[in-house]
């Protein structure tokens, strides 16, 4: 279980975020400038906030990015265009490219489970935006983090690839047993993938609910707000 | 118009050459150790400065430390340093009874190569450190999010990450560097030590100055445009183009993990600037202290000079900074015109093409030209703030290019929609562009005011500036008032630099 109770002031943005994540997919919702992407950010280690972060009772808070148990996959520049999609990949297990037998096959593995090992010695520029969201998922899945955070990694896609794209993180999830919190602004995502779903409002968590209340006709009285518009929209 | 100058100053020399003595001179086994030394020394200066310069720029990104920005700013001095003055401060460290051999006991074998290779990696190892920074500032922030996130440390940072881009502003920095060092004049002059090493520049100016032998000049000349030319091209055969992006938003960093050997590194890259950059500097300013300097500053002919200095410098930079803008704004409008598109990358390249032609031919071919037109002698004034603005116009370039092209690139679309033009578009742009315009003018005045070469050959009686007067002193060996005219040298070249650049500039923005 992950307990957030997080502080973080950005000139005239205070955001105090308590909550607890379990197990499973959690959706972000919330309007933009709300602070999701504050948030995931400061869970990840790319900003420094105060308060408590701990995940099974142990304090992430004083650890660097790289020791935290997290993986974070953006909504751009996941992969190095320098890099092949196996180094892309391989480099989650090793800085160095330096592999041992079992991680060899560990990377082929990951690659076998995203479909992309035909695609191993391609360049990230000669890749689809689907494709290239799956060699950062397949680099999730050797680094073996218990948690996955996602800032709006498929919001450039089209509607059915990211459909695609959503139900994989949602199998990954489920095969690995990861704690995922994604960030979206589409209601729909979140009926799609399932789990509980948080909505951020200036800095703070105002609702905390199991995902399928959006769907249901009396929805609680903080989202009717949020929903108002993308409502009409989205049904 | 200046493209005419310069053609018509190469024509006027050949006027005067004969082209059947040519193949006399490709004869001459002298000439064949001109050649090879010059490009030798150039060589190994720019390699030895490239090689210090990227652990040092790397060192210089990653780590914030206690006066990180004292020491960019040193860099960006250092490089327009009148060459005299850090000549003289060299010779105070490491000449024969400099600091060093007073220390150690050791006696540094200055005069020769290895004098001009330090003074050389002490003027360019910054230049090059400023380059690669540049580089660096390429790097998406969202790649060192990525390094972070999957603990790099610097060696796997290094390999996978900045090599990329280092790759693309190498060859260019090399170029760059490998000219100014094969056409390096007052170092080679004053730290070569005789006829064994001589380069091509300093050639031409003893057979201008004391042969008067003008066939020989044009020929040296030639032979030295056609030398930068071919390494040019050469180079940038091989070169990845480069992109030239530079984000005007200041990043937010992460840190990269440390480990012991990166530590270890970054302390040698360190000590290579303290051993290279500082000593020279911190000996300029020594006699600062001293009796003699109150003294010196009482004489009227250090005043004479200064006037001469700044009545050059002034106008020659302000033509240069006229030339600049017209070059990026000429360049900018072709820009995605469609045919003329090419046209905005060639005259960059003709900007840069200054660096291959000697100066002191420039100002030859102007003189003979303008003698040929009936202009008396007396106008020698104008030639040297000509040929100093012609001279500053490549570094000016570089100032100002990236900017212009960045606001070209991201608000075109925009301008042309508002209808927004000419003179309001100056306006909107001027806060933006201020920064980098002031820093060009001043990078030009300093370039004037420390100016040895055409100076040197045209100086008379009358026209003595600052670097003159100085190489004057030393020459007649009283070193110690030198040093003193040095400290007031670079006062006044701080002093300007400092002014143009932040009051000019506006806010000062200390960026890599």
């Amino acid at each position: 279980m992950l307990k957030v109770d997080l502080k973080y002031d950005w000139e005239r943005f205070h955001a105090h975020y308590q909550v607890q994540i379990d197990q499973g997919i959690t959706t972000l919702l919330g309007a933009s400038g709300e602070g999701k992407s504050t948030l995931l950010h400061l869970l990840g280690g790319f900003l420094q906030g105060h308060g408590v972060l701990d995940y099974q009772s142990e304090s992430l808070l004083a650890l660097p990015a790289y020791q935290r148990p997290i993986s974070t996959l953006f909504q751009s520049d996941n992969l190095f265009p320098q890099l092949t999609v196996w180094q892309n990949v391989a480099i989650g297990l090793s800085p160095h490219l330096r592999l041992n037998e079992e991680q060899c096959e560990r990377v082929a593995w990951a690659l076998e489970q995203t479909q992309l090992a035909a695609k191993a010695d391609a360049y990230p520029q000669a890749l689809s935006g689907g494709q290239a969201q799956r060699v950062a998922i397949a680099r999730v899945l050797v680094r073996k983090k218990p948690i996955l955070l996602l800032d709006e990694p498929f919001s450039a896609l089209d509607p059915a690839l990211r459909e695609e794209m959503l139900f994989l993180v949602k199998q990954v999830t489920e095969t690995f047993s990861l704690t995922t919190l994604l960030v979206s602004h589409l209601p729909s995502d979140a009926l799609l993938v399932g789990g509980r779903v948080i909505l951020i409002e200036q800095g703070q968590v105002v609702a905390h609910e199991a995902s399928d209340v959006l769907a249901s006709k009396q929805t609680p009285i903080a989202f009717t707000q949020y929903l108002g518009e993308s409502k009409s929209s989205t049904s | 118009m200046f493209v005419y100058m310069g053609a018509f100053s190469l024509m006027a020399l050949l006027r005067y050459s004969d082209v059947a003595e040519w193949s006399s001179f490709l004869s001459q086994p002298y000439l064949w150790r001109l050649v090879r030394f010059s490009l030798w020394q150039a060589l190994l200066s720019s390699l030895l400065s490239l090689v210090i310069a990227v652990p040092v720029a790397s060192c210089l990104f990653h780590r914030s430390f206690w006066g990180r920005s004292f020491l960019l700013q040193l860099f960006s001095v250092s490089m327009v340093v009148p060459s005299i003055v850090a000549i003289l401060g060299i010779v105070v460290v490491y000449g024969r009874t400099g600091w060093l051999a007073q220390i150690s006991g050791i006696e540094f074998p200055l005069y020769g190569v290895t004098g001009i290779l330090l003074a050389h990696v002490f003027f360019n190892m910054p230049l090059a450190v400023r380059l690669l920074l540049q580089a660096y500032a390429l790097i998406p922030t969202g790649q060192w999010r990525q390094a972070y996130q999957l603990g790099f440390d610097r060696w796997s940072a290094f390999r996978f990450i900045e090599w990329s881009y280092l790759r693309k502003a190498l060859p260019g920095a090399f170029v760059l560097i490998f000219m100014l060092c094969f056409s390096s004049f007052a170092v080679v002059l004053s730290l070569g030590g005789g006829p064994k090493s001589s380069t091509l520049e300093v050639a031409i100016y003893q057979a201008l100055r004391f042969d008067f032998d003008l066939n020989k000049a044009s020929f040296l000349a030639l032979l030295q445009v056609l030398i930068c030319t071919v390494i040019a091209l050469f180079v940038y055969k091989l070169a990845p183009v480069n992109h030239q992006d530079s984000s005007l938003l200041t990043q937010s960093r992460f840190p990269i993990r440390d480990s012991y050997g990166a530590k270890c590194l970054d302390v040698i890259a360190f000590l290579c600037v303290l051993v290279f950059v500082l000593p020279p500097f911190i000996a300029i300013f020594d006699p600062m202290f001293s009796t003699q300097f109150l003294h010196t500053l009482s004489s009227l002919r250090l005043w004479l000079a200064v006037l001469v200095s700044l009545k050059i410098a002034f106008p020659a930079a302000f033509i240069s900074l006229l030339l600049g803008l017209s070059f990026c704004v000429l360049a900018r409008y072709c820009m995605g015109r469609g045919k003329l598109n090419i046209w905005s990358t060639k005259l960059e390249q003709l900007g840069n093409l200054i660096l291959m032609v000697p100066g002191l031919v420039i100002a030859t071919g102007l003189f003979l030209w303008l003698r040929d037109l009936g202009l008396s002698f007396s106008s020698s004034y104008w030639i040297v703030v000509w040929v100093n603005a012609v001279m500053a116009l490549p570094f000016v370039l570089r100032c100002m290019m990236p900017c212009f092209y960045q606001q070209e690139r991201r608000f075109r679309h925009l301008y042309s929609s508002l209808g927004v033009q000419a003179w309001s578009r100056c306006k909107i742009e001027w806060p933006l562009v201020r920064s980098s315009v002031a820093q060009a003018f001043a990078f030009a005045l300093l370039l004037s005011l420390g100016d040895m070469g055409v100076i040197a050959l045209f100086g008379s009686q009358g026209m003595v500036s600052l670097p003159l007067y100085l190489f004057q002193l030393i020459g007649a060996y009283r070193l110690e008032e030198g040093a003193c005219v040095a400290v007031v040298l670079i006062l006044l070249c701080l002093g300007l630099y400092v002014l143009f650049s932040r009051v000019v500039g506006g806010r000062w923005h200390a960026q890599g």
